[in-house]
């Protein structure tokens, strides 16, 4: 069973995001609610994938994503972006930092988790 | 996805709709009271110019994954009016008065 981390401050994204991995893909989903909550998480539980939001108060998505390529324990770990940032160049200016994908919110709550397996060549 | 898993999903979807609901009206309120003042004249602060960008943004990212794409656009359509130098005419505050009146219709017609 794989295992993903959602680091997202929004509760109503993190929780539909972690229902719909868990209820159509299966996956164990574990979730925290700020950067420094995720580094956290991410180093302790080693999970296969990390979904992070960009916009979070604190550390946001792409400082957040630094940190966890800086730790050896963490810097393994795919990480995909999510963000409601539309435009084509903020998506570009996150692919850049060297995350696996940059996905757009809303999302599909009944496709998401085909995404991710896409994405990580899990399918 | 089978039948059934989708049928728990969208149960479940609901349960969280309706959890989060009050979450997503204090939202729309505070674009409601936003759009309000500057119809009246006044202009916005620093920070309620961000709060109101802010919410629109997470109503934006939210709305569809609920199924309410509508919902997303008009939040989308917010957040870039609040995100900038907010022009003081009087239909910008038209404008983000009738958004803040449609995502709340949206919102309400969510079955």
């Amino acid at each position: 069973m794989h295992r993903i981390l959602i680091i997202d401050d929004e509760d109503d994204i993190r929780e539909v995001a972690a229902l719909s991995l868990e209820t159509v893909a299966g996956w164990e989903v574990m979730v925290a609610s700020s950067g420094a909550q995720g580094l956290a998480r991410a180093a302790t539980y080693q999970p296969d994938a990390i979904l992070l939001d960009v916009m979070m108060p604190g550390m946001d998505g792409p400082a957040t994503f630094r940190e966890l390529q800086k730790n050896p324990a963490t810097a393994h770990i795919p990480v995909m972006l999510l963000t409601a940032k539309v435009q084509a160049t903020d998506r570009s200016r996150f692919a850049d930092l060297g995350v696996k994908a940059v996905l757009v919110k809303p999302f599909d709550p009944i496709t998401l988790s085909q995404q991710v397996a896409d994405i990580l060549g899990w399918s | 996805m089978g039948s059934g898993a989708a049928s728990q999903l969208s149960e479940a979807m609901n349960r969280l709709w309706e959890k989060f609901l009050p979450q997503m009206h204090e939202r729309v309120g505070t674009l409601q009271s936003a759009a309000a003042r500057l119809a009246s004249g006044s202009a916005l602060s620093t920070d309620e110019q961000n709060k109101a960008g802010a919410d629109a943004h997470k109503l934006a990212g939210v709305l569809g994954t609920f199924g309410l794409n509508e919902g997303t656009e008009l939040a989308r359509e917010a957040e870039g009016l609040y995100g900038g130098a907010l022009d003081p005419e009087p239909e910008t505050a038209a404008r983000l008065t009738a958004i803040a009146e449609q995502l709340r219709a949206i919102i309400a017609g969510r079955r």
